[in-house]
């Protein structure tokens, strides 16, 4: 009997124990947790004192491709500097579109730093809904940000409520009509410049004559260097948005910008429909079916992601470019440039490749916020703040754009002029895959240290005030003379001896630059949006059919299906908004050239 | 007796509550098919729309007819799981004729394990077999059988077959489980009576084997029918792309597609709630007619 008694209390206690994990469970999930008996760690470093608690922050950040802890050099730095470790969710790694900013936000909070956009009503929405704290009681101390006063005013301003919410991206202290870009625009038609060269640096007129040249330059080209075949086209879908995204990018060497269902020139002289029959967007997806008819375009491209998408240019498996970052980006290294091989910008007599002015007053899409449930607002609002002083848009910037890392580590001051270190020229001019920071550094792979944000604080072109250099290397006289290469040396040989495409372009009126604007585009009613997230699943979907269509008929067949849907469903109403979005933009880019002139 | 029912009551309460908390109270958040909502905001910040988002559903042609091709495919596939609901039956039977005991574990164990496989998984499994550089088309290319690549996932032809094949490869062990149970629930007397009476395998299998299924088939088909509209969605989603979207869009995904990717919490929520009304109207007028034919309904 007591035996019995005894199973029962244990089995209570037990089911108690269960219960209390349970509850325990639930209680962590929100918010920013704080490690406090962590104070082991915290004692390591002497400017700790400030930040006695070490602090793991939830970052929410739209432009991250990487989910999870920050780790390697990176986070090394923040440690040190404000004991902080960056805990990263990322809606590009999660997928589907908004779902993860759905189901946060409608969860009421969003993360303890926010990094998303701040237009289409976003800003708004998140004010009203009380997710984004007023950074104006913590500002105070703020040197750097202080200086981009204006702009962070002006990007407050879209909440429609008294306060500052919120610090917008790549401010510039460069002049809006001129291209933030270093070394090409963000785009232009790029070759495998060697390929190129090999069936005889044919002129192309107009860019249909670009699938000749690619023909003969896929039947020049053998196999990859893995021993597969070699594509001039290969695609993928996961930027596709409004309209399938790679047709886009087509569409921006002629300087088309989408902007919603309307492909809009950038000097705001056309806006054209992206379902019209003789519309840019419907030329460039003829041009792509026309690539495939040749058997150019990589039979795998409908069923593959960016990531295998990046290896195959690595592997040089593909010969045409969507954007010159993104060939040049994997291919080019300094082994294969100093024989020659890489990506390089081609010249189409007719294009107008869309190139981004700079942004004095910052980019809207893009914006960081303080979350309102955030543990320790002041040092983030610190953290902020440090992300736009030099030091910190140094080591923050994505290498990727540039950015040139901290100073020390890859570069060092040398009468006055940045040079880059040996790390550096291993990191930056080799482009070496596994190169290992130094212990003293945090240790770890170059490549994982970087700083996951993604974000460009300032402008990629800009310099520091103080010192006047760069921040972006690739305009350094030391990495221009270090990747003075083979490749550059031919592609500037055929090209009147210019230095850089963007100065060519510039030189001979094929670049069109869209001026920096601090135009906010709104958000779309709900009714026109529901239309719209309808009419732009069809486009999407019916323009890939049509670029991989057995024939003509089947191509024009998928055309009026894709129409008369869109039509059906209500596409009119929403063009109808993007119209007057796209006049209201023109009508600001004018008024931004007209003041720079 | 008060006491015991009290006993018994409270016996049932844990899972009344569990009930409660899973399957009705989250009918509250039909309120927001009546608001304009948008993710951030309180619902009290939303404007009030009424019915709006049920009349939208109707507003115009192209959008009915789109909601036919959702519910032609919602209605093939449903249809097409309901046709081939009697190969568990079968399977169960056939399995039941093994007698070599380890074979029939081992066959019942590997056909059980894709149950237990997530879509997800089964996909990549599909995707390493069958895209463009697959395993499938590798081989037949090596072979010198085809020198294009067929194109199997990314094509809108066979889709239906497809999806019930895989299905099925993943449903057919699991299904079979209640049936062998309730084979082995059959009166062990009836078997040796009809041994006795010179029955043969086949025999038994249709004169006593398989009538006695057909009322656990019954009711597993009733259930099938009133889940008519719940295909679910994680394996057309996992499997949906720009080539097969027309012909793979069941009702499920297509609310989430609006919903949660298209950002109109409010209509998908419209639309869940007719899947909802018209479920419930389905397994009414089955019950209806179950009691009717058969003299015994499922509530």
């Amino acid at each position: 009997m007591k035996r019995k008694m005894g199973k029962r209390v244990a089995a209570a206690l037990l089911s108690a124990a269960m219960l209390m994990t349970t509850l325990a469970g639930c209680g962590s999930t929100g918010g920013s947790t704080a490690a406090g008996s962590d104070s082991t760690q915290a004692g390591e470093s002497a400017e700790n004192s400030k930040y006695a608690e070490t602090l793991t922050i939830d970052v929410f950040d739209s432009q991250a491709n990487f989910q999870g802890m920050q780790s390697g050099w990176f986070a090394k730095i923040v440690k040190d500097k404000f004991n902080m470790e960056l805990n990263i969710i990322a809606p590009n790694v999660a997928g589907g579109g908004d779902t993860l900013y759905q189901t946060r936000s409608a969860n009421g909070n969003l993360g303890d730093l926010i990094i998303t956009n701040l237009d289409k009503s976003r800003l708004k929405d998140l004010v009203t809904a009380g997710l984004v704290l007023d950074m104006t009681p913590y500002i105070d101390s703020c040197e750097s940000l202080k200086k981009y006063e204006t702009a962070i005013a002006d990007a407050s301003a879209l909440a429609e409520q008294d306060g500052i919410w919120a610090v917008p991206s790549e401010i510039s202290n460069q002049p809006a009509t001129e291209p933030c870009e270093a070394m090409e625009p963000t785009n232009a038609p790029s070759l495998r410049w060697d390929v190129y060269g090999q069936v005889g640096y044919p002129k192309m007129s107009t860019l249909e004559d670009m699938l000749d040249v690619l023909e003969a330059m896929q039947q020049n080209a053998g196999t990859s260097d893995t021993g597969k075949n070699v594509y001039a086209f290969s695609l993928f879908k996961d930027w596709d948005g409004d309209c399938m995204q790679n047709a886009g990018a087509i569409c921006a060497l002629y300087g088309y910008e989408p902007m919603g269902f309307v492909m809009s020139k950038v000097d705001g002289s056309e806006a054209q429909s992206i379902i019209d029959n003789d519309g840019v967007y419907v030329r460039a997806l003829r041009f792509l079916y026309e690539a495939n008819q040749r058997g150019l375009v990589d039979p795998e491209s409908t069923t593959q992601n960016f990531d295998t998408l990046q290896t195959k240019y690595k592997e040089g498996g593909v010969l045409y470019s969507l954007w010159p970052w993104l060939g040049a980006g994997q291919y080019n290294t300094s082994e294969n440039t100093a024989e020659g091989k890489g990506f390089a910008s081609a010249i189409i007599d007719d294009m107008k490749c869309l190139s981004y002015g700079s942004m004095p007053l910052g980019k809207m899409e893009v914006g960081m916020m303080v979350g309102s449930q955030a543990k320790d607002p002041q040092r983030l609002v610190d953290f902020i703040d440090w992300l736009y002083s030099p030091e910190g848009i140094e080591a923050a910037c994505p290498q990727t754009g540039g950015g040139c890392g901290p100073e020390g580590l890859t570069w060092e001051m040398k009468d006055g002029e940045p040079v880059l270190t040996e790390f550096g020229v291993k990191a930056f001019v080799d482009i070496d895959a596994d190169l290992q920071v130094p212990e003293e550094w945090g240790g770890g792979s170059w490549k994982d240290g970087v700083s996951a944000l993604n974000v460009k604080t300032v402008g990629v072109v800009d310099c520091d005030e103080t010192t006047g250099m760069c921040y972006n290397y690739q305009r350094w006289a030391d990495y221009q003379q270090r990747v003075a290469t083979k490749l550059q040396e031919d592609w500037s040989a055929q090209n009147d001896g210019a230095l850089s495409a963007i100065e060519y372009m510039k030189a001979h009126d094929e670049l069109l630059v869209l001026p920096g604007t601090n135009y906010a585009t709104p958000e779309y009613s709900t009714d026109i949006s529901t239309i719209k997230e309808q009419c732009k699943q069809v486009i999407v979907a019916q323009s890939w059919k049509m670029v991989f269509a057995a024939d003509d008929d089947e191509f024009e067949q998928l055309l009026t299906e894709m129409q008369d849907l869109v039509n059906g469903l209500g596409y009119d109403q929403v063009l109808t908004v993007d119209l007057q979005n796209a006049s209201d933009k023109a009508a600001a880019i004018k008024e931004v050239i007209a003041t720079a002139k | 007796m008060k006491k015991e029912s009290v006993k018994l009551f409270l016996m049932i309460l844990p899972f009344l509550i569990l009930v409660f908390l899973f399957s009705y109270f989250p009918l509250h958040g039909w309120i927001y098919a009546l608001y304009d909502y948008r993710a951030p905001l309180k619902l009290s910040q939303c404007e009030f729309v009424g019915l709006k988002w049920f009349k939208a559903l109707f507003s115009n042609p192209t959008q009915v007819s789109q909601l036919i091709v959702v519910l032609k495919n919602t209605f093939a596939m449903s249809l097409l799981g309901i046709a081939t609901s009697f190969l568990p039956v079968l399977f169960a039977i056939f399995l039941n004729e093994i007698k070599v005991k380890w074979f029939r574990n081992l066959v019942q164990t590997l056909t059980t394990i894709p149950n237990f496989i997530s879509w997800t998984l089964v996909y990549s499994i599909a995707f390493c077999l069958f895209s463009t550089t697959g395993m499938f088309n590798t081989v037949l290319q090596n072979l010198g059988i085809i020198s294009e690549p067929l194109k199997i996932l990314d094509s809108g032809q066979h889709v239906w077959l497809q999806m019930l094949l895989w299905s099925t490869w993943k449903g057919l062990g699991w299904g079979a489980i209640m049936y062998l149970a309730a084979i082995t629930g059959i009166d062990q007397e009836m078997y040796d009576a009809a041994k006795v009476d010179g029955a043969g395998r086949w025999q038994i299998i249709r004169n006593i084997t398989i009538p006695s299924l057909m009322p656990t088939y019954f009711v597993m088909l009733m259930l099938s029918v009133a889940n008519f509209l719940n295909n679910g969605m994680d394996q057309y989603y996992v499997f949906q792309n720009s080539f097969n979207r027309d012909s793979i869009q069941v009702l499920d995904l297509y609310v989430y597609n609006i919903g949660m990717t298209g950002r109109s919490m409010s209509l998908a929520t419209a639309v869940g709630v007719m899947k909802s009304l018209v479920s419930v109207t389905l397994l009414m007028i089955v019950n209806f007619v179950s009691k009717k034919t058969r003299g015994e309904g499922l509530v």
